[in-house]
């Protein structure tokens, strides 16, 4: 959140942000105006209810959304991270998703001839990750779920990671290997109001107060 | 701390339904998604189901998570270690049929295809939901998926939902739909009734586009197995499934109770 704070700053209009499944994160650049199109397979701001910039925007048509299922998107970045253009999967077939996202084609398999999805590979310029601790080495450290962390950071051109502490830790404990990571930043409380598991949860009044801020 | 009565009986209801049939389903793993859902996964494990792995997450996929209002990662991982597994492992679970997973639609139709995107045409939603998310994929798996919804309303049960999001359910893969009406599968023809609830039938009667079959020999339950509900006692003592169920108020206030506890006041 720290990093997206600054993105946020540069007063760009026209970021292409991809975000797997968003939340605070999306709010807080849809409230910026800094988002020009938006890849996501869901947006919401779970306990405390529906994203309201979000669905704004997607019952105004500005910025451009791209829904994606989860499945599709993870296809997508697996395809970004080997280099290939396209990744099949079944996720999104008999859907009405294949005719909102330019980004999926249905299509049948060369092989066999069965109708399968071909998701575009997505590339995103640079990831942006925060985590809680950093090894000596330039490790990236999460006791938690690393959800598609991983994946991101392999399928960008570049990727960025935010921490709240430099540890000692043995490398091969590590989430995220330095060899995905560019460039290392500390940003201590850098989540909140989102949680950083196990150092502190989501802070749920200022997850609030953003909704109806958002909501006004 | 207690939610309403009424409440109460069906957060127990639905909770015990979804880990009688998690537990009688032999999948390898259940995906949590709700307080409600942790505790019914728990009461599984108590219940017939001792090896099922609870997955809190995308790399999480054997967690030990706690009943929790917030679902975070100290609910769902907590501080055991946990083995991580690759993002894709979960895509993986759910196209070989080993995961089961309970989901809560937005709309559910009578031929089990679901919407989470929004209300109106196709892309261009009156009212946007969050989207997608993981339905494409749930429902297109050959394993396990349960509906949970904690009302029968004719909002939700629809004869044709406004976006497919989740396709229709592969042929032969079993979909149950839990709600206070009672349990269902879907079967070829649709929907058919497998036991009421004492209100079932006039629930029913208020959602008539979901077309569902009521054979004659339909039993009505009216509680859940005591087994079950002692297993669901032990695992959620203290009654965080009751806040998916309670009605808006009752929820805050139970929300403000559970809150307070689980930061230690």
């Amino acid at each position: 959140m720290a990093a997206l704070r600054e993105l946020a700053a540069l007063g760009r209009g026209d970021l292409v942000i991809v975000s797997f499944l968003g939340g605070v994160d999306v709010e807080l650049l849809l409230q910026a105006g800094c988002v020009g199109e938006l890849h996501s397979a869901g947006v919401s701001l779970e306990q405390a209810g529906l994203a309201p910039r979000f669905r704004a925007a997607r019952e105004s048509g500005r910025p451009r959304f791209v829904e994606w299922s989860e499945g599709a998107l993870v296809a997508a970045l697996e395809a970004a991270a080997r280099g290939v253009d396209s990744g099949l999967t079944l996720s999104g077939l008999g859907t009405d998703l294949p005719a909102l996202n330019p980004w999926l084609a249905e299509v049948k398999d060369p092989h066999t001839g069965a109708p399968v999805v071909a998701a575009r590979a997505v590339v995103p310029d640079v990831a942006l990750l925060h985590v809680p601790w950093m090894d000596r080495a330039g490790n990236a450290h999460v006791p938690g779920d690393l959800a598609v962390d991983g994946l991101l950071a392999r399928a960008a051109r570049r990727t960025i990671v935010t921490f709240e502490e430099r540890r000692d830790l043995p490398a091969a404990a590590a989430a995220l290997s330095r060899i995905w990571i560019d460039e290392a930043i500390a940003a201590p409380r850098g989540a909140w109001p989102s949680g950083c598991h196990p150092l502190y949860g989501p802070d749920l009044a200022e997850v609030g107060r953003i909704a109806a801020e958002s909501a006004a | 701390m207690s939610a309403g009565g009424a409440a109460r009986r069906t957060a127990d209801l639905l909770a015990a339904t979804l880990a009688e049939e998690i537990a009688a389903a032999g999948v390898r793993v259940f995906a949590v998604t709700s307080p409600l859902t942790v505790a019914a996964g728990l009461a599984a494990r108590r219940i017939g189901a001792p090896r099922l792995a609870l997955a809190g997450g995308f790399t999480c996929l054997d967690a030990n998570p706690v009943p929790a209002l917030t679902l975070g990662e100290a609910a769902l991982v907590g501080p055991a270690p946990v083995a991580r597994d690759w993002a894709g492992d979960v895509f993986t679970l759910l196209a070989r049929g080993l995961a089961g997973v309970a989901v809560a639609p937005a709309q559910l139709d009578a031929r089990g295809r679901t919407n989470l995107s929004g209300i109106g045409p196709p892309g261009r939603p009156r009212v946007a939901l969050p989207g997608s998310r993981g339905l494409p994929d749930n429902n297109a798996s050959p394993g396990r998926v349960w509906y949970l919804l904690t009302a029968h309303s004719p909002r939700t049960l629809v004869g044709r939902v406004d976006v497919v999001c989740g396709p229709e359910p592969p042929p032969g893969s079993i979909r149950r739909l839990i709600t206070p009406a009672g349990l269902f599968s879907l079967e070829r023809e649709g929907w058919q009734a497998i036991w009421l609830t004492p209100e079932g039938r006039d629930l029913l009667a208020g959602t008539p586009d979901l077309r569902v079959t009521v054979p004659a020999t339909t039993p009505v339950r009216r509680l859940p197995r005591p087994r079950t509900l002692a297993a669901l006692h032990a695992v959620d003592p203290h009654e965080v499934r009751a806040v998916e169920v309670a009605d808006r108020h009752a929820a805050r206030r139970l929300w403000a109770e559970h809150a307070r506890r689980e930061a230690g006041g």
